[in-house]
C-alpha cells in the first residue's frame, strides 16, 4: 500500500511542477510591456485584433487566460502561428518537429552509449593507469566545450574544407536512407560529445566501487576471466546510474539542442522555440515550453518506475524516505 | 597545501588573464575593436600589425577579442554572483527552517530545473527585452543588463539546491546541535556554522556555473537575442559564422578563448570538489 501511495504522490509532484512551470510562462508573457495582440498581428486592424484577443482570452485577466490556455492545451488545441498571410496551427508544426528531434537524440543517445560504455569499462579496469588517465583527461577536456563549438568546427573542416558532409538542413529517411545519415552525423556528433564524458565519468565510478565487492574478489578466486567478471558482475549492476542519467538527460537534450538545430537548420522542436521567440510567436513558444516540459517530467517519471522495477533497492529505499 | 598539478596552474593563470582582461582591458595598448581597417580584410592571425588577424569587415581580432573577454566574463561573474547570493540564501533559509517553506522553495527550484537552461534563458530575454515600440532596436546595456537577470534567474535554482543540500547534511551535525542547545540564535547558527562550511562546496559549484554561463550567453547571442556587433565572445561567434567558409580563423579565436576559460572553471571546480571529498572522507 505504501507503495501505490508513494507513487500518487510522485505523479501529484510532477503534475504540480507542470502546472507551475506553464503558468510560470504565462504570467511571464502578461508580463510583457506591450499588446500582445499587436505583437502577433502587427499589421492586421484593430477589429482583427479584438477577435484574436477574445479567442485567446486576451481579453480576460491572466489567470483566466492561463486556464483558457491550459484548457485548450490538455485537449490538443496548441494555437496558432499568426503571419501577416494567415495562421499556422502549432501543433502541425510539432507534429513535423517532433520526429526530427526524436530521432536526433535517439542516434545522439545511441551513440554516445556505444562510445562511452566501452570507454567506462576499460578506464574503470584500468584504473590509474596510463589508459585511464589518458580517455579520462580527453574526456574531461572535451565535455567542457560546447556542444556549438564542436558543431562550428565541426562544419568549417568537415563541411566546407573537406566537403564530405552537407552542412545544413534534413532529410527525412524516406526520401534516402544514406541523405539521411549523412545529414544527421554532424549534429550527432557536436551533441554527443559532452554525453559520452559524462556517462564514461558515472560508469568508470560506479565500475570502480563494484569492483572492490567481496563478490568480484570472489568469482576472481573461483577462476573466472577477467573479461567475464568485468561484463557480468561489475558492468551489469554498474550500468543502472548510467541508463538512468541516460534517461534524464533527454528531456535536456530537447531543448539543448536548440542551437544545434538552428545551426544546421535541422527545424526540430529546438529550431520551433528559437523561430518563435525570433518571430515574437508567444502563443506558440508557450505550448512548446509546455511540451517539453511534459516530455521532461515524463521521461523522469518513466526513470522512476524503471529504476524501480531494475534494480528493487532503490525502489524500498525511496519508499522508506 | 597540496601541490598543484600542471592543468590547475594552467587554469589560474589563464583565468588570472582573463580577469586581468576584464579590469585593465582598456588600459592595455589594444587597437580599438570598433576601427575598421579597410586595408587589411581577412588578413590571416600573425600577421604584421595584427596578432590574430582581421575578419572581412576589417575589424582587428585581438581588440575584439579582449573586449568581448571584458563583455563576457562581466556578464558571467556578475550573474554567477547575484544569482549564488540569492539563490545560497533562498536554499540556506529553506533547509535551516524545514517545513513548509522548504517545501515552497523545492517546488520552485524544481520547477526553475525543469525548464532546460537555455529555453529558461531564451524566454526570459524575449519577454524582458522586448521595448514598448516593437520595431525599436534595444540598446546594448539594455541587452547586457537583461541577459544579465535572465541568466540570474537560471543560476538561482541551480546553486540554491547545492546550498539547500548542503545545508541539510550540516545542520545535522553535532556542532550545531550544540550550539543550539546553548541557545545561539537560528540567525547566528547559520552565520557562524553553516555558511562556512557550505560555502566551499557553493563555490566549486559556482566554478561549474559561470562555464554554464558563459555557454549560455554565447548560445544567445547565436541565435541572435544576445550581444549583437560582436561584442561578447557569443558575439563574435554570431559574426563570425559569416566568414565560416573563406576565414574561420575569425569563429578560431573567439571559440579557443571560450573554450578555455570553460575548460578551465571547469577543471577548478572539479578540483575543488576533490578537495572538499577528501576532507570529508577525513571525518
Amino acid at each position: 500500500m505504501a507503495k501505490i501511495s508513494f507513487w500518487l504522490q510522485r505523479l501529484a509532484q510532477l503534475l504540480i511542477v507542470l502546472l507551475l512551470v506553464t503558468f510560470g510562462v504565462s504570467m511571464l508573457l502578461r508580463l510583457i510591456p506591450v499588446d500582445l495582440a499587436t505583437v502577433l498581428l502587427p499589421v492586421g486592424s484593430e477589429s482583427e485584433r479584438a477577435v484574436l484577443r477574445a479567442e485567446i482570452g486576451l481579453d480576460k485577466g491572466p489567470i483566466a487566460y492561463y486556464l483558457q490556455w491550459l484548457g485548450d492545451f490538455v485537449q490538443g488545441d496548441f494555437g496558432k502561428i499568426y503571419f501577416s498571410g494567415g495562421t499556422e496551427e502549432v501543433s502541425t508544426h510539432l507534429a513535423q518537429a517532433m520526429p526530427r528531434s526524436m530521432l536526433l537524440m535517439i542516434y545522439t543517445q545511441v551513440f554516445a552509449l556505444a562510445v562511452a560504455i566501452p570507454l567506462g569499462v576499460i578506464s574503470a579496469y584500468r584504473a590509474g593507469r596510463r589508459a585511464d588517465r589518458i580517455i579520462s583527461n580527453t574526456l574531461f577536456t572535451f565535455s567542457s566545450v560546447p556542444s556549438f563549438a564542436i558543431a562550428l568546427i565541426l562544419i568549417i573542416i568537415v563541411g566546407t574544407k573537406l566537403a564530405w558532409l552537407p552542412t545544413l538542413g534534413y532529410v527525412t529517411y524516406s526520401e534516402g536512407f544514406a541523405e539521411h545519415f549523412k545529414h544527421m552525423i554532424m549534429p550527432v556528433l557536436a551533441l554527443s560529445v559532452g554525453l559520452i564524458a559524462t556517462y564514461t565519468r558515472l560508469l568508470r565510478a560506479d565500475m570502480i566501487a563494484a569492483l572492490r565487492e567481496d563478490y568480484v574478489t570472489m568469482a576472481a578466486s573461483k577462476g573466472l576471466s577477467d573479461r567475464r567478471i568485468l561484463w557480468r558482475h561489475v558492468f551489469r549492476p554498474s550500468s543502472i546510474t548510467l541508463f538512468t542519467s541516460a534517461a534524464l538527460s533527454m528531456g535536456g537534450l530537447i531543448g539543448g539542442a536548440i542551437v544545434i538545430e538552428t545551426i544546421f537548420a535541422t527545424y526540430g522542436v529546438g529550431f520551433e522555440i528559437f523561430a518563435a521567440i525570433s518571430g515574437r510567436q508567444y502563443v506558440a513558444l508557450q505550448s512548446t515550453v509546455a511540451v517539453i516540459a511534459l516530455f521532461y517530467v515524463l521521461f523522469n517519471l518513466v526513470v522512476d518506475i524503471a529504476s524501480g522495477f531494475v534494480d528493487p533497492r532503490t525502489r524500498d529505499r525511496r519508499v522508506n524516505a | 597545501m597540496r601541490k598543484f598539478t600542471i592543468p590547475t596552474w594552467f587554469s589560474i593563470s589563464w583565468l588570472g588573464l582573463m580577469f586581468f582582461f576584464t579590469i585593465f582591458g582598456w588600459l592595455l595598448p589594444f587597437k580599438s575593436w570598433t576601427t575598421v581597417f579597410e586595408d587589411d580584410l581577412g588578413v590571416a592571425p600573425f600577421s604584421a600589425g595584427h596578432l590574430f588577424g582581421t575578419d572581412t569587415n576589417g575589424y582587428d581580432l585581438l581588440a575584439s577579442v579582449v573586449s568581448g573577454t571584458r563583455m563576457s566574463i562581466f556578464i558571467a561573474i556578475t550573474a554567477v554572483g547575484l544569482g549564488g547570493l540569492i539563490g545560497s540564501v533562498l536554499g540556506i533559509t529553506a533547509a535551516f527552517l524545514r517545513g513548509k517553506v522548504d517545501t515552497v522553495m523545492v517546488t520552485l527550484f524544481n520547477v526553475g530545473l525543469s525548464v532546460p537552461n537555455l529555453v529558461l534563458a531564451l524566454a526570459l530575454v524575449s519577454v524582458l527585452a522586448t521595448n514598448l515600440d516593437i520595431n525599436q532596436a534595444v540598446p546594448t546595456w539594455r541587452r547586457v543588463m537583461v541577459l544579465i537577470i535572465a541568466l540570474t534567474i537560471v543560476i538561482i535554482p541551480i546553486l540554491g539546491r547545492i546550498a539547500r543540500g548542503a545545508t541539510l547534511s550540516w545542520s545535522n551535525r553535532e556542532f550545531v546541535t550544540a550550539a543550539r542547545s546553548m541557545g545561539m540564535r537560528d540567525r547566528n547558527i547559520i552565520i557562524r556554522h553553516i555558511v562556512p562550511n557550505v560555502l566551499p562546496a557553493l563555490i566549486a559549484v559556482g566554478f561549474l556555473a559561470i562555464g554554464v554561463v558563459i555557454i549560455a550567453e554565447a548560445a544567445l547571442s547565436i541565435l541572435g537575442v544576445g550581444i549583437p556587433d560582436g561584442a561578447s565572445w557569443g558575439g563574435m561567434i554570431a559574426r563570425g559564422r559569416n566568414d565560416l567558409e573563406y576565414a574561420p580563423h575569425v569563429l578560431y579565436v573567439p571559440l579557443v578563448f571560450l573554450a578555455l576559460t570553460v575548460i578551465s572553471t571547469n577543471h577548478l571546480g572539479d578540483v575543488i570538489r576533490s578537495g572538499l571529498d577528501r576532507r570529508e572522507s577525513k571525518v
